[in-house]
């Protein structure tokens, strides 16, 4: 067991290193989902940032996840690591789990900046922000499926860049992630489109249990069973997808 | 001793193309073995079912006494493999490259550190460690890959067109490297398109096509089996201009002669080519790239 961590550190960290190795773009790649944040701060007033803060932690997890399909692709398609490591001692469940952390190594300066933002802002307690990163790693975890299913479906190079972004847009920018759901009440369709998007549900509970909105006792059971089977779901779809030895 | 085994192999892909049929063979340790063919011809299909990369739908495959579809996992530990156009990743450097795999490997890092340095030494790679992989030059490039498949140490090496974009120099080296791998027991499997290549390092040869076996023996069985002989071509002395080479395949003793009394008659140039592994692969494989055009 302790042999398989270690492997799967060691993936997880040679994955991230090209990053590790440039820190300006490391900064950069870490504070990307937290700028709009700073633009809701100008032009909102402190609770829409802080609402908007809390978004961006739960999106900053479901980025990792996804574009956890470009280090599928790249590895299995492009550098033909995974070729490597197959024909090796090396696990595939230390290999999942090397890629999916590598993003997570990544992220974690943005979402400490974040939380200590939440702790001078004097919104955040303990509870709340372990219920945050609940919410967050499970939508990362099924993100992180879905990433595996891109990356093990996409043939070529191009693709496996745009349909994360693309994917990022439609899940991290459009619902109501950084902005309140009920900006969407005029709009009936948005907004049970938006109850479709698993983003909208950990965004919710999050923001709930950090006491900045409040929601009936059934949609907090809602949201969380909803995370719950979009992980089941998506781990479903990976396992069919993704290989290790090859059909 | 025997390393590898094959049996009857079979392989249809998912959406039912059929890539290799009916292939058997077996390597000793310590062998060099290559397999030969067109591109298509199911070389890296072969060698990704041995190296446990790619499941078989056909007959049996073992490495080391091991089952490639039951028992995988015994495998692993022993082999190691150089993909076909395998790349490095262009932001590190070789030396983040060599160190890494070793750890993912399981060597402890002062283990790994000189495992690191052996291998890059052994490959000519050291010099350039702290370079980013995106700066070297394609030779050095397919180096590294090659020592990152090294760190493992293997018993079994699995190489896919390895020396693919070296210079003479490069391959020579990579060549030599694997000499002495051998006889240091490592047991060598290999693909190439480079028929130099195979006649040099070949200790025996598997040549498919369209996934069929087509010859199965040694570089000079090859050579022997399609009757492929010396060559000799006349040319005009005075180089370009003259018309285009005869290139002529003398049977007997008799003919050398009167062809070489022929060009001292025309006072052309005469030359002797030996029969090499290239002009037996295109008559075993049944013609050359020009015939399959036209």
């Amino acid at each position: 067991m302790k042999a398989r961590i270690r492997e799967a550190l060691y993936i997880g960290l040679f994955d991230a290193l090209p990053l590790l190795r440039d820190p300006m773009l490391l900064v950069v790649i870490s504070l990307f989902s937290f700028l709009p944040v700073i633009f809701i701060f100008v032009f909102a007033d402190q609770a829409s940032a802080v609402q908007s803060l809390i978004g961006a932690i739960v999106l900053t997890f479901s980025f990792t996840g996804l574009f956890a399909s470009q280090s599928v692709y790249f590895n299995k398609q492009w550098f033909r690591f995974q070729d490597m490591f197959v024909a090796s001692k090396v696990s595939p469940a230390s290999y999942a789990l090397g890629l999916s952390v590598s993003g997570l190594v990544v992220a974690l300066p943005g979402v400490l900046v974040a939380l200590v933002l939440l702790l001078l802002s004097k919104s955040a307690t303990a509870a709340g922000v372990l219920l945050l990163l609940g919410t967050s790693v499970l939508l990362w975890i099924g993100l992180v499926f879905v990433g595996f299913a891109i990356g093990a479906t996409t043939k070529n190079a191009r693709r496996a860049n745009s349909i994360p972004q693309v994917l990022s847009i439609a899940l991290g920018f459009l619902p109501p992630v950084y902005y309140p759901l009920e900006r969407l009440h005029d709009i009936p369709i948005a907004q049970a489109v938006a109850m479709l998007i698993p983003t909208t549900h950990a965004a919710q509970l999050a923001k709930y249990y950090f006491g900045l909105i409040s929601i009936p006792a059934w949609q907090v059971w809602v949201g969380w069973i909803y995370l719950l089977g979009f992980a089941a779901l998506m781990g479903f779809l990976a396992s069919r997808r993704a290989h290790w030895v090859d059909p | 001793m025997e390393v590898v085994r094959v049996e009857g192999l079979g392989k249809t892909y998912p959406g039912g193309t059929k890539a290799l049929e009916d292939v058997s063979f077996s390597i000793d340790k310590g062998e060099i073995f290559c397999l030969l063919g067109r591109n298509g011809a199911g070389k890296t299909t072969l060698l990704r079912i041995l190296a446990t990369q790619l499941r078989p739908t056909l007959g049996r495959a073992s490495v080391l006494g091991h089952d490639v579809l039951a028992d995988p996992k015994s495998i692993r530990p022993h082999i190691a493999v150089v993909p076909q156009e395998a790349r490095p990743q262009m932001l590190l450097s070789p030396y983040d490259h060599v160190f890494y795999m070793c750890l993912i490997r399981g060597r402890t890092r002062a283990d790994a550190r000189e495992r690191t340095r052996k291998v890059m030494d052994e490959l000519g790679l050291w010099e350039h460690r702290d370079k980013l992989a995106a700066d070297l030059s394609g030779g050095l490039r397919q180096r590294l890959i090659i020592a990152m498949a090294m760190v493992a140490d293997p018993e079994v090496l699995f190489l896919d067109e390895p020396t693919i974009g070296l210079d003479p120099l490069g391959r020579r080296s990579v060549w030599s490297m694997l000499r002495a791998l051998t006889k240091k027991g490592v047991t060598i499997l290999l693909t190439t398109h480079y028929l130099d290549e195979a006649e040099i390092l070949a200790d025996h040869l598997l040549i498919v096509d369209k996934g069929r076996t087509v010859f199965l023996g040694t570089v000079e069985e090859a050579k022997g089996d399609t009757g492929v002989g010396m060559r000799v071509i006349i040319e005009s002395a005075a180089g370009n201009g003259a018309g285009p080479p005869e290139v002529l395949e003398p049977r007997s003793a008799e003919e050398i002669l009167s062809i070489v009394e022929r060009g001292l008659r025309e006072r052309r140039k005469v030359t002797f080519k030996p029969a090499s592994l290239e002009d037996a692969f295109i008559k075993i494989v049944g013609g050359s790239i020009e015939s399959e055009n036209t």
